[in-house]
């Protein structure tokens, strides 16, 4: 009850600060970007407060309990992303005065055509990045209230729709600041307090040894929703569905839906989908196959390095700077901000591992985040700190959901129609239910994808636009040859790679080790594709198609000097 | 007799001569940040190597916790804003030379 409170709470702020922003929305460039009036601190903040999702407040840990501390390397991935865009993005692109990823393929190549291929991506990977939200949303109100699952994405899109849907994004600045430190202090406090009432890490060989996780004292009681595989490390006597049974050590047994037993010191079984490690395995970030080889993390790094400047949500963002070195300014605080939170799963998921090993058999790891904090502190204190990382989650779906369906909603009401509607009236209406429309689709494929990990449907997000808008916006902001058949293609060739990878991997779910973490985390491949295709293609084109060097100018030209479009111009072209 | 063109005329009206300032510019911000990219990538794409081939670092204790653990979860971050603030700040001064190069003041 608590919880469900706490999260109420967060949920009534953030749609408070909304409506409050309301009141300012005044224009459709209110709408899109608010003024350019906010300070490198609260737009850093606000950026943050956007990027942390659920994927990197429950998924991060429970990817690495689940699949072991090779998960560590996506923080550090996320946040790097962060220095690709401060050295070659950041303040070309706001200096460029576009909104958004279409604006500036529209404007740099000067081709409309081009505008509404970077649309459709937009959307394809905007939908790919909301499915996790919303899924992270299901499992959490689940846990909380015992809701069922479509309620949380029912509930939780809902109320992001309404929200950006009648407060665009002047609301949206200051709620994702607030939600950034929400979700900091709600991560941050929980760990810290759990590792002082513990008195440090408990049950260390599990965790670093030769142990494998095993059933504390006076044994572990689970319920399992469903019949499920499951693989026993050790020889065991359980008693699932109200008999006795002996397994052999590694052998994999149907376990029936209902309680299952496991007498104290037993090996803790995990479902199928994850292999029993011992803490030694466990806890290697680099091992020599598998979800922690060199290749896997490599690939894994190149697509977060190179993936965050791609998500639609983030570059619009930058457009709230004042100007160019304003926006590197509030890129190096964005980085530091980063820092601080990501310091913090990591303690989950360790803990996790000892202390939920429960959620090995059911296979919910994702869900370690939300209960750790009663399982380690029975009682009153476990309780609050539960609510408090509730909340938190809660405060990580709403901002990223909003972050992504004010792009989708703006991507589709400006990229693919031709002429927008006169009045102001008309154009926020139509802004409105395409907030409202933009919503739907994820929210019946997060239905679905209830089976999938949320930190998994994350990196597919960040393959694609690694494969996709990275080479668009390096080639366009550094190569003057890049003509707008050669994006074209390297943005099909990039989207066709990382999509039909990912698919295929899912369906053929190949045995070899390498083959499916390549199928998986796609990037290493499709990343250099894309870029070789764009410049081939480019160069192939004769050299008249090249625009002219005005749009070089108002990308590089620092400010004061007259040169590039400063700030009245733009003023003036969007009125 | 009009006053005499400077750099920032020639490429306020997209000369040729303005090009070449244009080029310029271009080619020493995307030199400083290749720079940064090489330095930042040799720490950031070291790391999985090290790790990999040094599993000795795994007993190695730090409060209890495995060294390649530590090293992945915290010092990376500063690292990361040290690197940033570090360009940003050359960044700008390659831009203000920029500035006293097309527009000199007298």
């Amino acid at each position: 009850m608590i919880a469900l409170a706490a999260i109420l709470a967060v949920t009534g702020a953030t749609v408070g600060l909304g409506a409050y922003g309301v009141r300012f929305a005044r224009t459709t460039s209110d709408l899109f970007v608010a003024s350019r009036a906010v300070t490198p601190w609260w737009n850093a903040a606000a950026i943050s407060g956007e990027y942390l999702s659920a994927a990197s407040f429950l998924g991060i840990a429970g990817l690495q309990m689940k699949l072991g501390s090779g998960a560590l390397w996506l923080p550090l991935g996320f946040t790097a992303g962060y220095l690709a865009l401060l050295l070659f993005v950041a303040a070309p692109l706001r200096r460029f005065g576009a909104y958004t990823i279409s604006d500036f393929a529209e404007a740099r190549l000067r081709s409309p055509r081009l505008r509404t291929l970077s649309a459709a991506i937009v959307l394809l990977i905007g939908g790919f990045y909301l499915v996790p939200q919303l899924k992270g949303a299901g499992l959490t109100l689940g846990e909380v209230v015992g809701a069922p699952y479509w309620v949380g994405v029912v509930a939780v899109g809902g109320v992001v729709a309404l929200n950006v849907a009648l407060g665009g994004m002047r609301g949206i600045t200051y709620v994702q600041a607030f939600q950034y430190w929400v979700k900091t202090f709600a991560i941050a406090l929980p760990a810290c307090l759990l590792l002082l009432h513990l008195g440090g890490l408990p049950e260390r060989a599990a965790m670093f040894g030769r142990d494998y996780p095993r059933a504390p004292d006076g044994g572990l009681a689970v319920t399992l929703p469903g019949p499920t595989r499951a693989t026993f490390p050790d020889a065991a006597r359980v008693r699932a569905g109200g008999r006795e049974l002996s397994v052999r050590a590694g052998e994999r047994v149907l376990l029936p839906a209902g309680r299952v037993e496991l007498p104290a010191g037993t090996a803790v079984p995990v479902a199928d989908g994850t292999d029993a490690q011992t803490g030694v395995d466990w806890s290697a970030p680099v091992s020599a196959e598998g979800d922690a080889s060199p290749l896997f993390v490599y690939s894994l790094l190149i697509a977060t390095f190179l993936g965050t400047m791609g998500l639609p949500h983030i570059l619009v963002r930058f457009y709230t700077n004042r100007d160019g070195p304003a926006a590197r300014r509030t890129t190096v605080r964005v980085l530091g901000l980063l820092g601080l939170f990501y310091a913090f799963p990591a303690v989950y998921g360790a803990l996790g591992r000892v202390l939920v090993p429960q959620l090995y058999l059911t296979g919910e790891t994702d869900a370690v985040v939300l209960r750790l904090p009663e399982a380690a502190w029975p009682g009153l204190g476990g309780e609050l700190l539960g609510a408090l990382v509730a909340a938190g989650a809660f405060a990580a779906f709403m901002s990223t959901a909003s972050g992504l369906l004010v792009s989708l909603a703006g991507a589709a009401t400006h990229d693919f129609r031709r002429g927008v509607p006169r009045s102001p009236a008309r154009r926020r209406l139509r802004f409105r239910l395409a907030a409202l429309g933009a919503m739907v689709v994820p929210a019946l494929l997060a239905l679905v994808a209830r089976g999938l990990d949320i930190s998994v449907l994350v990196g597919w997000a960040f393959a694609l636009a690694a494969s996709t808008f990275c080479p668009l916006l390096l080639l366009g902001i550094w190569w003057e040859r890049l003509t707008a058949r050669g994006a074209a293609a390297g943005l099909v060739v990039g989207a066709g790679a990382a999509t039909t990878a990912i698919f295929s991997g899912l369906v053929l779910e190949p045995s070899d080790r390498t083959l499916d973490a390549l199928l998986t985390q796609p990037a290493v491949l499709s990343v250099p594709l894309a870029f070789a295709t764009m410049a081939l293609v480019s160069l192939s084109d004769r050299p008249a198609r090249r625009p002219p060097d005005a749009e070089l100018l108002a990308l590089h030209a620092p400010e004061g000097l007259g040169l590039g479009l400063e700030e009245e111009d733009v003023d003036a072209v969007r009125a | 007799m009009s006053a005499p063109r400077t750099p920032r005329d020639e490429l306020a009206e997209a000369t040729p001569h303005g090009g070449l300032y244009l080029r310029r510019l271009i080619r020493s911000q995307l030199g400083l940040s290749m720079l940064a990219l090489v330095a930042f990538g040799g720490f950031l794409g070291s790391l999985p190597l090290a790790l990999y081939l040094l599993p000795g670092l795994h007993d190695v204790d730090v409060l209890g916790v495995p060294l390649p653990l530590v090293l992945i979860v915290l010092p990376p971050f500063p690292v990361f804003v040290a690197f940033g603030w570090l360009y940003a700040r050359r960044a700008q001064a390659l831009e203000q030379a920029f500035r006293e190069l097309v527009e000199p003041r007298e």
